[in-house]
């Protein structure tokens, strides 16, 4: 029962430019600079001189476009090392800006997850905001017994760093925690794990 | 709490206030000494009012504070040239007369997610608004509102909210401001953003335009829809399967009315295709269903299998719900 398809996953977008708004905020991550800079040879003249991109170099493929994003001279480009600095970048652009913005996220699952969370308490609606997945379908797994937060999880059954249990990542999709849930693996029948298969999404 | 016979509460005027030439103020308690069920900001009240040519259903929007379940107040707007209804209101009804009345149904919610609420208004249409900055500030919800009147003497209303509001209200057209600019009311504000208009149709457009233009997306723009959303449209006939009653819905009822009307019981809570409450299976059905909740799924709508009988109509020689 704990590993079936996955329903709560999101389901994501593609980049294309969103022609009614005024002001565009793209913030992408390792592989999400892809779909950016598809975006940006999209959009108009006029559209890309309203537009802030927020690049974190952090990956876990070792996929970077840094420097194609330098080349797009016309776009505000804010780069950061971390996912943790991006979003601490993006919560600063969405402080001054106004209705009318649209937010464009790239990257890895919990990396467009926890920018969602920051979208989110700033009152950005669904319509205002596309995401698209890019690079690795690692997971961000939440640990149902200590709290800890795990990036890049690759592996259906890992060891929470917070409590050093062997979890079993499960197939539900938080979007609250923007994390899949991870519980205490050998919880049945105790020392019979699953098999550490890798997660195939 | 008083409860419903037919469908309707019997609500008795207890007091009539001009309020301006053409609006008087109407405060209503259950007519047995009860307390009326609960509602939430933006809800309306359907009163069944008699006159010459017969009884006509008006929505009128509550006014009252949603926490005081002792009376309710709405405001009538006398319109000569309608269908009548509300001048039998100013006209015929007096003080210490019963009415027919529906249970609150909400079509003008507030946004739960917003961070800053801003409400335009014209004339009469301030009055939902009433009820919904009750709902704000005990709750300490951001919010500011600007109301447009056609003269001083339309502005009793406005200054009552001035009262007690302050400078969040904005009057124009009171003698001391001039017309609203809706484009700069709406122009550099903060994400998070939502917008409600209540007021003329030309009124409701011009924000609506006025806010796309400045790229503002449609779950942040809120108008009141008793026209297209609430439920009026062509008659259809209903079959309920536990009893076998077949039942008329007429151009100015819902389904749910009009069951509740011959005295049966359907489940419900924002009686505004909102809540998911009123869910209905659909047994047999010969035509088209149409869905005019905010809760059903696509799959759902396209399924014809389910129906909210609280908004929703149908266009159809046969239609029978599992109730
Ligand atoms: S009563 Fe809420 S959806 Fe019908």
């Amino acid at each position: 029962m704990l590993i079936t398809g996955i329903k709560s996953r999101p389901v994501y977008d593609q980049l294309v430019p969103m022609a009614s708004g005024l002001r565009h905020i793209a913030v992408a991550q390792g592989s999400g600079g892809k779909p950016v800079l598809r975006l940006l040879a999209e959009m108009t003249a006029g559209q890309r001189a309203s537009t802030t991109v927020v690049y974190s170099t952090e990956s876990f493929t070792g996929n970077s476009y840094l420097s194609e994003l330098q080349d797009q001279d016309d776009v505000e480009l804010r780069v950061v090392a971390t996912n943790s600095e991006a979003l601490q970048a993006l919560d600063d652009v969405l402080s001054t800006a106004n209705m009318g913005t649209r937010l464009y996220l790239a990257g890895s699952e919990g990396f467009i997850g926890t920018a969602m969370q920051v979208a989110s308490a700033y009152g950005l609606d669904r319509d205002e905001i596309l995401r698209e997945h890019a690079g690795s379908f690692v997971r961000r797994v939440w640990c149902a017994h200590c709290d800890t937060y795990t990036e890049n999880v690759t592996t259906r059954v890992f060891r929470c760093p917070g409590c050093e249990l062997d979890l079993v990542v499960r197939d539900h999709y938080s979007s609250r925690l923007a994390a899949f849930q991870g519980v205490k693996a050998d919880g049945e029948v105790p020392g019979e794990l699953p098999e550490i298969e890798e997660l195939d999404t | 709490m008083t409860t419903a016979h037919n469908g309707t509460l019997a609500l008795r005027v207890d007091r009539i206030e001009p309020v301006t030439p053409e609006i008087n103020r109407y405060t209503l308690s259950a007519a047995d000494g009860a307390w009326l069920p609960p509602f939430s900001g933006g809800s309306h009240l359907t009163l069944l009012i008699d006159t010459e040519n017969g009884t006509r259903r008006n929505a009128y929007s509550l006014m009252s504070s949603p926490y005081d379940a002792s009376m309710y107040q709405i405001a009538v707007r006398r319109i000569e040239d309608g269908k009548g209804g509300s001048v039998a209101m100013h006209r015929r009804i007096s003080v210490g007369d019963v009415i027919p009345v529906t249970i609150p149904a909400n079509l003008f919610p507030l946004s739960k997610h917003a961070r800053h609420h801003l409400f335009i208004a014209g004339g009469v249409g301030i009055t939902p608004i009433f009820a919904q900055l009750e709902e704000l500030n005990l709750k300490g919800g951001s919010f500011e509102v600007h109301l447009a009147v056609r003269g001083p003497e339309h502005a009793t209303l406005g200054r009552e909210l001035i009262e007690r509001y302050g400078d969040r209200v904005t009057l124009y057209g009171d003698g001391e401001r001039g017309r609203m600019d809706i484009a700069a009311v709406l122009a550099e504000r903060p994400l998070g953003t939502h917008v409600y208009v209540c007021g003329p149709a030309r009124m409701i457009d011009d924000v609506v335009d006025r806010a796309h233009e400045q790229g503002w997306t449609d779950s942040h723009i809120h108008y009141e829809k008793f026209e297209d959303a609430g439920s009026t449209g062509e008659p259809f006939t209903v079959t309920l399967a536990k009893s076998g009653a077949v039942i008329e819905v007429s151009p100015e009822q819902s389904l749910l009315e009009a069951v509740e009307e011959r005295g049966f019981k359907l489940p419900y809570l924002c009686r505004g295709g909102a809540c998911g409450e009123c869910e209905t299976e659909v047994l047999e059905l010969d035509g088209t269903l149409d869905h005019r909740d905010d809760w059903l799924s696509e799959k759902d709508r396209a399924s014809n299998a389910i129906i909210m009988p609280c908004v929703s109509r149908a266009t159809c020689s046969k239609l029978v719900i599992n109730a």
